[in-house]
């Protein structure tokens, strides 16, 4: 542990500040609070919201697992990882079940959170609003009056141009039937585990300069259509080639020397986890 | 001991974030209360709570009969300022306080704008135990079902309270504090009732 820095980085007032803020955060469900968002070691955009949250909320006994698009190991989550490991101490670890604290970019645990656990996810943008109002005063607007015919017709323009809707990612959900709110890019497939979820989740935009939260058991339902209902990401008769799970999320890969595609876990701790549980019981 | 203004702030601040987020859980501060040697006219709990958000960024206001002693202290510990209770984004309600007191200061408290719920007061309210009394149901974000509550004197900030949160988003927050060092939560978006029913008030 480095000791020429004050424990989790940041000085005790800038805590202060972000911790206010994330109080208010969690009272108010979906409303992005806004945060001074501190100066990072890492460029903004690369996820040092979810890391000033992560600061926050550290302390000794915690055990962080940090995810990038799935997986434990690419250079994103490593550096973040190596960050606060380095100014705090604590273990830092892979398994879903035994993190206190899960900084996620792009995905939810495939494994299903639990109440000890917080939940922290990078957000590059958090106004869902933000693609048809550059303002933010008029967007701040829009929220206050719940104007949310926008977003409503975002999706209504997709569904005449494609004949579906066709967010891949960053789906926009509403939050305790008030707030429109973007649930930072992770898959449709994601959107329903935010949904009464067990464990409390928080989204940080360190560029944007906002916190937002939703609270454990919270109503959380994707914007959709009576007659265009909201769909997940299909992998119907798909399953990883690693340990040929099905209900998950799947990556589409390549296979450079035949030509052909296959489909493995994007979550990369649970595929390991399965492949290891299979193998100790002898199944080939 | 001494309080350790990182890791029991820290601590403090998790069960906060906790108490927030799953509102009616009781979470005990007994330990950082140990921690803590300072000599106030108020709860240790309290004291915590005061060190654990404030500074000069923010404003406080304590309702109490010894008003000064204790904001002098407050404002010694962290810096921050004492302002009006219509302004302050703290409000302290300590257990000395007169009824209409504290209705005052409820009433006075700001709910945020629409464009800026967030410029709302967290209210700070000292009882003599969070677990004992009437029982009331809670019921909302962070709570699965229904959960029951066992608190003193209701009653006598829950008309008000539900008057300040008619309008979500706008509204308050309130924490409670007490002599067994306990902490328990009710933001704005928990609905508590009685025996089935919603308590009435007058609009």
């Amino acid at each position: 542990m480095n000791k020429s820095y004050n424990f989790a980085f940041f000085d005790e007032g800038s805590k202060r500040e972000i911790r206010r803020a994330t109080l208010k955060a969690i009272a108010i469900p979906g409303y992005q609070v806004p945060f001074a968002s501190r100066e990072m070691p890492i460029g903004r955009g690369w996820g040092t919201g979810g890391l000033q949250l992560t600061l926050s909320l550290i302390g000794k006994e915690d055990v962080l697992k940090v995810i990038d698009q799935g997986s434990d190991e690419s250079v994103n989550a490593v550096n973040i990882k190596k960050l606060v490991s380095d100014t705090t101490g604590i273990r830092t670890t892979d398994s879903t079940r035994e993190a206190t604290l899960i900084q996620s970019r792009h995905r939810v645990p495939e494994v299903s959170l639990q109440q000890d656990q917080i939940l922290i996810l990078q957000v590059p943008l958090p106004e869902p609003l933000r693609s048809f109002e550059p303002s933010e005063y008029e967007t701040k607007k829009l929220h206050a009056e719940r104007e949310y015919s926008g977003a409503w017709l975002m999706l209504f323009e997709q569904i005449m141009k494609y004949g579906t809707m066709a967010t891949d990612a960053d789906h926009p959900v509403m939050v305790h039937d008030r707030y429109v709110s973007a649930p930072s890019p992770i898959p449709r497939f994601d959107n329903p585990k935010l949904d009464y979820s067990e464990a409390l989740i928080l989204l940080g935009a360190g560029r944007e300069k906002k916190v937002y939260a939703v609270p454990p058991f919270t109503k959380v339902t994707s914007l959709a259509f009576d007659d265009y209902e909201f769909e997940k990401e299909s992998f119907a008769n798909r399953e990883c080639i690693l340990c040929t799970s099905k209900d998950v999320f799947l990556d589409e890969l390549v296979d450079q020397d035949t030509g052909a595609t296959y489909f493995q876990c994007n979550d990369t701790s649970n595929c390991l986890d399965i492949v290891n549980q299979k193998q100790s019981l002898g199944v080939k | 001991m001494k309080l350790d203004v990182v890791h029991d702030l820290q601590a403090v601040y998790r069960k906060l974030v906790d108490a927030t987020s799953r509102p009616g859980t009781v979470m005990d501060l007994q330990r950082e209360v140990r921690a803590l040697d300072v000599q106030a006219n108020c709860l240790s709990a309290t004291i915590l709570f005061a060190l654990t958000v404030l500074d000069p960024e923010v404003t406080f206001k304590v309702i109490t009969k010894q008003e000064e002693t204790v904001s002098r202290l407050i404002n010694q510990l962290t810096y921050s300022k004492s302002v009006d209770v219509s302004d302050a984004d703290f409000i302290f309600i300590l257990e000395d306080a007169l009824h209409e007191e504290m209705e005052e200061a409820l009433n006075q408290a700001k709910v945020g704008n629409l464009s800026n719920p967030h410029e709302s007061a967290m209210i700070i309210l000292e009882v003599s135990d969070v677990t004992k009394g009437k029982s009331m149901k809670l019921s909302g974000p962070g709570i699965q079902g229904e959960t029951i509550l066992n608190m003193q004197n209701v009653p006598n900030w829950m008309a008000m309270r539900n008057e300040k949160n008619v309008e979500f988003p706008l509204g308050i927050d309130m924490y409670f504090l007490d002599h067994q060092h306990q902490l328990l939560a009710i933001p704005r978006t928990t609905q508590i009732k009685e025996n089935g029913w919603e308590i009435k008030w007058d609009m």
